[in-house]
């Protein structure tokens, strides 16, 4: 407890339908991010995590054993919550207390994923990927370099793991994404288990505010790019 | 003077007004002629209505002429005559008589705002000519019972807002019914005004004709829902050897002629309720199952469930496409139910994701929790009947299950706080007198409809004195009387300081109000041989109306305590025993917290879990669902999004907007459910618009984030 309680806890959802398909999940939000993607909408988390009042991680703990029978599992999000060293504490607490876990991350921080791994920490892990696995391609959205190498290790991690369930996810967002990109981003993730294209929502709170007139894609756009990425990394239509 | 009605009288030769004979005034009568002016009229009226002897009904009656000849009145109406005896009779001191002698009416001026603009106490009412007939009759009636059916200290407490007494308009008729299709599909199709009985059905599509055209029959002789019992089940022998367009075909067949008969009583909407199981209720599996012509099929229910399985599948597939616009069906209210042989009943799974699918799709789906050995019938917005042995006994024989509640009675519970100035001791003594109020107003309308009743055939309620089976339709005997409360959450608020979210001291004070109320509906029912049961009254108007009362009669207190807008109007209690609506609880310690009342309002109770416009997805939806089961007391739950349709392009788009997004229109209706029930959001009163805006839409737990 005293190591988790050095990661702050900057939001609290006890009960969410959507972060974990099929569960009724908790999810937590630890702050700050290694990349800069334009349209990530936690930008608070990002940029002014300070900013944001701390969530007790006593409250959480309390709240979390109390509903449990209910809630199925605990999602760990971000920010990015690798960038936290003690991070392999909290999934052991949550896996003590007979939760099932999920973590989102950016794939920034294969060695952490890979003690959860080995230590049998994890049951689910959500990776977004943000365009072609290339470092042009991931340095222009991320707005960090040299991060492709560590990002392809992860990937690597989680295709060959088979005690672990995942998914990547792309957000497609029209100036930074085409159909041509998306596909070849399928195309490298061939034989993943899942990889969802997610639509752009603007809002205000981009983390950059002129996006926000932008139009995203059409659902039907949408649909398409799904299906065809369903084929591309090899799941039966 | 029976029969002289207002309208303007025409008066001529006011010259010479001396004699009684020569005062020439012409009234309009009901008749449709003009009759002449004759003080007798008025004697006569006196000594028939008001049993006046005729010496004073003489002086009246001439001191009254005495004042049109004086006053040189040129309009004389028959109302103003009426009204100037009544004043005649206050002088004398004859207060009895004029009661007796009262006139109901309705003012001009509000028979024209009526015909001009919608009526906005039942959001199920649309406006037109019918509606307006509707509301107008329903406004005398009010009257008649308030001063007919009810004694004064009952009337009182309702006009003061203490209590309120629903569906007065409907006074001479109970308040709802369930029943079982096996009646008419044993019976046919008998209705004693009819022209015509037809035989039992042979067709399913006769079948459904004859449940529509009974169910229209009921709503003309109940104020309020029509609920049927394990209608899939029931029509299931029907079904056999039929394909599955079929039966699909069959379903859209019911779903359409039951949410399109707003063409019926008032243009208004049979509430309708149909009852529906996955796996065959264990207390039908084995009775002999009724097939085409009425005849025993030689099998038990028990065989039927594949049939009745597909049908309640197709069911919801008729649901999940929605009208034709894709609006999500009004009625009828689908309820499943799920019980412990659900989860034993192959396929359950797969049926779940389907019903929760259009759960999260249109939100039409109502899910019923049926515990432990517990079997019930459930209709209204919340309203449920638990069948108890004896009901079980009738099960084996089901065209005699039939079950109704005779009134609902819902006490203002803000109120009690105001007038006992926070003294608990007080309170609860209140609480207890305004009990014996609402037990004293169920034995008048019990006695009532007893007399309308025993006019047997040719009375007004001669349909439910049919006697098929050896007792008449309506089991008087069986009834129930419903006693509802509006606003606990606000009472806990004044006594506790906190409302019933806010600790565990106000929840617990919450629970030990409505313990009480239980425990007193016991003793009364003991006391009477009457089944008195609480309910969560839907209080679609009522915690408009109750709100409304008191900020005018405890205007030092309860602004502080009612919810919605004062400034503009738009005030409400928080219904029943519900949390506020928008206290940020998570919908899984909504359902939790509210669900520890549900046992102890045997009438039934809800938890409505507010989607706004997110869609979360089937899976997390059952997953929910099957927790609240297993981990909770909680009754029922819904799920209810919102949506907004086009009046220009006629699209409907999830989510409540100014304006559609296909089109651009600014010409929109949001739809979402009013209490226990889909409705336009522009046909909603003031009280609900304001709960509307402050309903926590549990975003950050559905939408994505």
């Amino acid at each position: 407890m005293e190591k988790i309680k050095d990661i702050p806890v900057k939001g609290f959802i006890e009960t969410s339908f959507v972060d974990w398909p099929g569960k009724i999940c908790s999810v937590i939000f630890f702050s700050r991010c290694n990349f800069r993607c334009p349209y990530c909408h936690n930008a608070d988390l990002v940029m002014r995590p300070d900013a944001l009042q701390d969530v007790a991680w006593e409250d959480i703990a309390s709240h979390l054993i109390s509903q449990k029978g209910w809630i199925d599992g605990v999602c760990v999000s971000g920010g990015e919550p690798t960038l936290h060293p003690s991070l392999p504490d909290v999934f052991r607490f949550l896996k003590k207390q007979g939760f099932l876990t999920k973590i989102d991350t950016n794939g920034s921080n294969p060695t952490i994923l890979k003690t959860l791994i080995e230590e049998d920490l994890l049951d689910y892990v959500a990776m977004d990927v943000k365009s072609c696995l290339d470092e042009q391609s991931y340095c222009k959205i991320t707005g960090t370099a040299h991060m492709i190498d560590t990002v392809k290790e992860s990937i690597d991690l989680l295709l060959s793991s088979r005690a672990v369930q995942h998914e990547f996810r792309v957000t497609v967002v029209p100036t930074y994404h085409g159909p041509e990109e998306i596909y070849k981003l399928a195309r490298d993730l061939n034989g993943a288990q899942k990889l969802r294209v997610q639509n752009f929502s603007p809002s205000s709170a981009l983390l950059d505010p002129s996006l926000q007139d932008l139009k995203p894609f059409s659902e039907e756009e949408i649909g398409v790019f799904q299906d065809q990425v369903d084929r591309l990394i090899g799941l039966q239509p | 003077m029976g029969s002289i009605v207002e309208l303007k009288a025409r008066q001529e030769n006011t010259e010479k007004p001396s004699e009684t004979t020569d005062l020439a005034l012409f009234v309009r009568t009901s008749g449709e002629d003009l009759k002449g002016w004759d003080r007798q009229k008025i004697v006569e009226a006196l000594v028939r209505e008001a049993s006046l002897d005729t010496k004073i009904a003489e002086e009246i009656s001439k001191e009254v002429q005495d004042i049109i000849v004086k006053a040189k009145i040129k309009w004389v109406t028959a109302p103003l005559i009426r009204e100037l005896v009544d004043s005649k009779l206050i002088e004398r001191g004859l207060e009895d008589a004029r009661k007796k002698h009262t006139r109901l009416g309705v003012p001009l001026y509000d028979v024209d705002q009526l015909i001009l603009h919608p009526n906005k106490e039942n959001a199920n009412v649309p406006h037109g000519p019918e509606a307006t007939n509707l509301t107008l009759a329903e406004g005398i009636k009010k009257e008649y019972a308030l001063l007919k059916v009810f004694s004064p200290d009952v009337g009182d407490a309702h006009m003061r807002g203490d209590m309120h007494l629903h569906d007065l308009g409907f006074v001479d008729r109970p308040y709802c019914s369930g029943q079982s299709l096996e009646y008419i599909k044993k019976f046919g199709l008998h209705l004693p005004n009819s022209l015509s009985n037809a035989k039992p059905a042979k067709q399913p599509e006769v079948l459904l004709a004859h449940m529509v055209k009974f169910a229209a029959a009921l709503q003309s002789h109940f104020a309020g829902a029509i609920g049927w019992d394990a209608v899939n089940l029931f029509f299931a022998p029907y079904l056999e050897g039929r394909s599955d367009r079929e039966v699909k075909q069959l379903a859209q067949m019911m779903v359409y002629e039951f949410s399109q008969q707003a063409v019926a009583r008032g243009g208004q909407a049979i509430f309708t309720d149909i009852n529906l199981y996955w796996e065959v209720p264990k207390h039908f599996e084995d009775v002999p199952a009724i097939g085409p012509g009425g005849e025993f099929t030689g099998k038990t229910y028990g065989d039927y469930e594949k049939e009745a399985q597909r049908f309640v599948w197709a069911l919801f597939d008729v649901y999940k496409e929605g009208d034709g616009t894709g609006r999500p069906f009004f009625f009828p209210k689908p309820l499943v139910h799920i019980t412990e042989k659900f989860f034993r009943t192959e396929g359950h799974e797969k049926f779940l994701m389907h019903i929760c699918d259009i759960a999260s799709e249109k939100g039409t789906t109502y899910f019923v929790f049926d515990r432990g050995e517990t079997a019930k019938i459930s209709e209204c917005c919340r309203l449920s009947f638990k069948l108890n042995d004896n009901d079980l006994l009738d099960a084996k024989q089901p065209w005699r299950m039939r079950f109704c509640a005779l009134q609902n009675v819902t006490i203002n519970l803000p109120r009690l706080g105001y007038q006992s100035n926070g003294d608990q001791e007080v309170m609860f003594q209140k609480l207890t007198e305004m009990m014996e109020i609402a037990v004293k107003a169920h034995l008048e309308k019990k006695s009532f409809i007893e007399d309308l009743l025993a006019l047997g055939e040719t009375g007004p309620l001669s349909l439910l004195t049919m006697n098929k089976d050896g007792m008449p339709y309506i089991r008087m005997h069986r009834a129930s009387f419903l006693i509802g409360m509006v606003g606990l959450n606000e009472l806990v608020k004044f006594h506790v300081g906190e409302e019933l979210n806010e600790s565990k001291r106000a929840l617990k004070f919450g629970l030990k109000v409505i313990s009480h109320m239980n425990l007193l509906c016991e003793k009364f029912s003991e006391q009477h041989g009457m089944h008195f049961v609480l309910e969560q009254t839907p209080a679609e108007s009522t915690a408009y109306r109750f709100a409304k009362l008191d900020l005018r009669d405890f205007p030092d207190k309860a602004p502080s305590f009612v919810k919605g807008s004062i400034p503009y109007g738009e005030t409400y209690y928080t219904n029943s025993t519900c949390l506020p609506v928008s206290s940020r609880e998570n919908p899984v310690e909504r359902v939790q917290l509210e669900g520890l009342f549900h046992p102890i309002i045997e009438a039934g109770a809800i938890t409505h879990v507010w989607l706004g416009e997110s869609k979360p997805s089937k899976e997390s939806l059952a997953n929910f669902v099957v927790k609240v089961f297993k981990e909770t007391l909680n009754d029922q739950i819904a799920f209810s999004p919102e949506f907004t349709n086009c009046l220009q392009c006629g699209k409907t788009v999830r989510g409540l907007r100014e304006s559609c997004p296909h089109c651009g229109s600014p010409e929109v209706d949001g739809i979402t459910r009013i209490t226990g029930y889909f409705t336009k959001i522009s046909s909603w009163n003031k009280g609900k618009l304001g709960e509307l805006k402050e309903r926590n839409k549990n975003k950050g737990y559905f939408a994505i984030h």
